[in-house]
C-alpha cells in the first residue's frame, strides 16, 4: 500500500500534464476544426461532441459512483423534446429553453434514481432499461404535443434574432462541451466525486464514514441527466428531426460502451470514447460490406486489449517514459 | 380467451427462459451479462436453416447437429474472447459481448443478406391440442414441453453430475473451488458453452414462428433479461418462472390494458417488483462484507 501511496503524486503530476496538454491541443484543433471541414465532416464532429457530453456525464454515474444506467438515451431524448417543445411550442429562445428542458430531465432522472437506489448491476441495468422503455413510449404515446411516431421537424435555431448555422450550433456544442468538462473535473475531484468513489468501493464503507449514500446517488443520476438532456437539446437542432424510435435501448447501451471504451471514471475517456464511436464507424464505411463487422472486432479487440479503455492506455503510456 | 392468452404467454415466457437460462448460466460462473447470447443463437439458428435446406437433412438431424454447434460456438467465444477478459473490470468484458454482438450479426449479415427466410417447421400443420375448451397450437406445445425439458435437464445436471457440482461450486466461491480442484477456467467453457446450446435451441424454435433474418433474436435477449431479473438471477427456476411471468404478464397488459403500453406496463410492474425484492422474487440476497 505505502509504495502506491508514494507513487501517486508522482503518477498524478504526470497525468495532470498529459491532461492539460490534451486538453489544449483538442480545444485549439476543435477551434479551428470549421475551417477546415466539410459540412457533413463538421455534422460529425459536433454529433461526436454531443454524444461526449452525454459521456460526460454518464461517466459521473456509472464510472465514479458504479451505477449502470440504460435510460440514458431516453433523457437524451426527452432532453431533445423538452427543449424543441419549448422552443416551437412556448415560443421560447433556444439558449432558454435549453436549459429549461435540461432542468426539466434533472427532475425526471431525481425521480428515476429513488426507486434504483435499493438496485445493483444487472438489476439495476434492468430497472433503469424499463424507465426508458416507459419515457420513450410517454413520448410516442403523447401524440398531440410530441407528433407521436411521426417525430418532430425543426427549423434553423435562432439566438438573439441571428439565425444560428452548422458553424453555430458547432461553436455552441463545444462551448457546452468545454462547460461540461470543467463541472465533470470539479464535482469529479471535489468532495462529491471522492465520496462517490467510496460509493462504488463499498457503500458500507461510505456510509460508515457519514456519507449520505442515497442523497449523492440521486445526485449522480441528476447531474448525468442534466448533461444527457443539454446534449439532447442541441442533438434536436443538429439533426432538425427528432422522433421517438430514435432514443431506444441500442442507444444506451451505445452511449455506455462510449464510457467503457474511453475509460471508466476518466473524464478525458469520455471525450476519446465519444469521437472513437462516431467517426471510427464513418472511417470504415469505405470498407465495402463490413463495416460493422470491423467496428464490432475493434471494439472486442479494444476491450480484450485494452479493458481499462483508450485513455487508460494513453495515459500508462506517458507515465512508463 | 383468457386461458388462450395465458398459453400463449406461457409458450412465449417459455422461450424467454431458455435464452434466460443461457444467459444465467454465463452470467452466474464469469459475473459477465453475455449481450452476444442473442447474435449467438441466431448463427446456430441459420446454420439450422442451412443444413435443413442446402444440405438437406432432416429436421431431427439438422436439429441435432447445430445443438452440437451452438455448443461448440459457446466454448471458441469463450476461448477467444472472454479468456483473455478474466480479472478485467467486467463492463469492459461485457462490451466486448455486444461487440462480438455486432460481429456476428454482420457476419450473418455477409454470409445470408439482410432478406428474411421462411425457417420450416414439421408442426406447422398439424390440429391443435384442445384442453378445457382452449385450443393450443403444437408449437405452444412444444416451447413449452421443450423449456420444462431444459430447466428439468439443467437442474438434474447441476445437481446430480460431478461437472455440474463443479459449476455450482465456480459460481459460488472461486478461490475455494479452485482449492477443491475444480477448474475456473474449463467451469467457464463448460458454461458458455450451455449458454449456446439452450441459447441456440430457444433460435430454433422462435424462427419458425416468425421469419428468420438476422434480427432474430434482439427482442427476445432484452425479455429474457427482463424476465431472468423479475425472477431472480441467481436461481435457475426463478429464472425460469419469471420468464413465464413476463411472458404471460405482457399478453394479458397487451390484451386487456392497453396493447401500445404492453411493454411498458411490464417494466413498470418489473420495477415495482424490485423495489419490493431488490434481488427479484427468488432470488437470494447475497450477504457481502465489504
Amino acid at each position: 500500500m505505502a509504495a502506491v501511496d508514494i507513487a501517486r503524486p508522482l503518477e498524478r503530476r504526470a497525468s495532470s500534464n498529459l491532461t492539460a496538454v490534451s486538453a489544449c491541443v483538442g480545444l485549439a484543433l476543435a477551434c479551428v476544426a470549421p475551417f477546415a471541414l466539410n459540412g457533413y465532416a463538421l455534422y460529425l464532429l459536433t454529433l461526436a461532441e454531443i454524444f461526449a457530453l452525454v459521456a460526460l456525464g454518464l461517466n459521473l454515474l456509472t464510472g465514479y459512483a458504479g451505477q449502470i444506467s440504460l435510460c440514458h438515451a431516453a433523457f437524451f431524448g426527452v432532453g431533445a423534446y423538452a427543449t424543441a417543445l419549448l422552443t416551437t411550442k412556448a415560443g421560447l429562445p433556444y439558449l432558454i429553453s435549453l436549459p429549461l428542458g435540461a432542468l426539466l430531465t434533472t427532475m425526471i432522472g431525481a425521480i428515476v434514481a429513488v426507486p434504483a437506489l435499493r438496485l445493483k448491476s444487472l438489476y439495476l441495468a434492468i430497472a433503469t432499461l424499463g424507465f426508458g422503455v416507459v419515457l420513450q413510449k410517454i413520448i410516442f404515446e403523447w401524440r398531440s404535443l410530441t407528433g407521436g411516431g411521426g417525430g418532430l421537424a425543426l427549423g434553423v435555431p435562432t439566438i438573439a434574432g441571428q439565425e444560428l448555422g452548422a458553424t453555430g450550433l458547432y461553436y455552441l456544442t463545444l462551448a457546452f462541451v468545454v462547460l461540461g468538462l470543467w463541472g465533470a473535473r470539479n464535482v469529479s475531484r471535489g468532495r462529491t466525486g471522492r465520496a462517490l468513489m467510496l460509493i462504488k468501493e463499498s457503500e458500507i464503507a461510505a456510509a460508515s464514514l457519514g456519507i449520505d449514500i442515497a442523497r449523492h446517488k440521486v445526485m449522480a443520476f441528476a447531474i448525468s441527466a442534466f448533461y444527457a438532456a443539454i446534449a439532447g437539446g442541441l442533438f434536436a437542432y443538429l439533426v432538425r428531426y427528432i422522433n421517438p424510435e430514435s432514443f431506444n435501448v441500442g442507444l444506451s447501451i451505445a452511449f455506455l460502451s462510449m464510457v467503457v471504451i474511453g475509460g471508466l471514471g476518466t473524464i478525458g475517456g469520455s471525450i476519446v470514447g465519444a469521437v472513437f464511436y462516431v467517426i471510427v464507424p464513418e472511417l470504415l464505411r469505405g470498407i465495402k460490406d463490413a463495416p460493422g463487422l470491423v467496428f464490432g472486432l475493434l471494439l472486442v479487440i479494444v476491450m480484450v486489449f485494452m479493458p481499462r479503455g483508450l485513455w487508460g492506455v494513453m495515459r500508462q503510456l506517458v507515465w512508463k517514459r | 380467451m383468457i386461458g388462450n392468452l395465458v398459453v400463449g404467454g406461457l409458450a412465449a415466457g417459455c422461450l424467454y427462459a431458455m435464452v434466460g437460462i443461457a444467459i444465467v448460466i454465463v452470467l452466474n460462473i464469469t459475473d459477465i451479462a453475455n449481450f452476444a447470447q442473442g447474435e449467438m443463437a441466431m448463427i446456430t439458428t441459420f446454420f439450422a436453416y442451412w443444413l435443413l435446406d442446402d444440405i438437406g437433412l432432416a429436421w431431427w438431424q439438422a436439429i441435432s447437429i447445430a445443438a452440437v454447434f451452438g455448443l461448440a460456438q459457446g466454448i471458441i467465444v469463450q476461448q477467444v474472447v472472454i479468456r483473455p477478459l478474466i480479472g478485467s473490470p467486467v463492463l469492459s468484458a461485457i462490451i466486448a459481448t455486444l461487440g462480438l454482438n455486432i460481429v456476428l450479426n454482420s457476419l450473418a449479415g455477409l454470409i445470408w443478406g439482410h432478406q428474411t427466410y421462411t425457417f420450416p417447421s414439421p408442426f406447422t400443420f398439424a390440429a391443435p391440442f384442445h384442453l378445457g375448451g382452449v385450443a393450443i397450437p403444437v408449437a405452444s406445445v412444444v416451447n413449452i414441453a421443450v423449456g420444462l425439458a431444459i430447466i428439468a435437464g439443467m437442474t438434474l445436471f447441476l445437481r446430480a453430475t460431478w461437472m455440474g457440482l463443479g459449476l455450482r461450486a465456480a459460481s459460488q466461491n472461486q478461490t475455494v473451488a479452485r482449492l477443491m480442484g475444480v477448474s475456473i477456467t474449463k467451469s467457464s467453457a463448460i458454461a458458455w458453452g450451455l449458454g449456446g446450446l439452450v441459447g441456440g435451441i430457444a433460435g430454433m424454435l422462435v424462427a419458425p414462428a416468425v421469419f428468420l433474418d438476422t434480427n432474430l433474436m434482439g427482442a427476445l435477449l432484452i425479455k429474457a433479461f427482463a424476465g431472468g431479473v423479475l425472477g431472480g438471477l441467481n436461481s435457475l427456476i426463478g429464472v425460469f418462472l419469471g420468464c413465464l411471468a413476463f411472458g404471460v404478464a405482457e399478453n394479458l397488459a397487451g390484451a386487456y390494458l392497453s396493447p401500445s403500453f404492453a411493454d411498458a406496463i411490464t417494466f413498470l410492474v418489473i420495477i415495482g417488483v424490485l423495489i419490493v425484492r431488490p434481488e427479484g422474487i427468488f432470488g437470494r440476497v447475497k450477504v457481502r462484507k465489504a
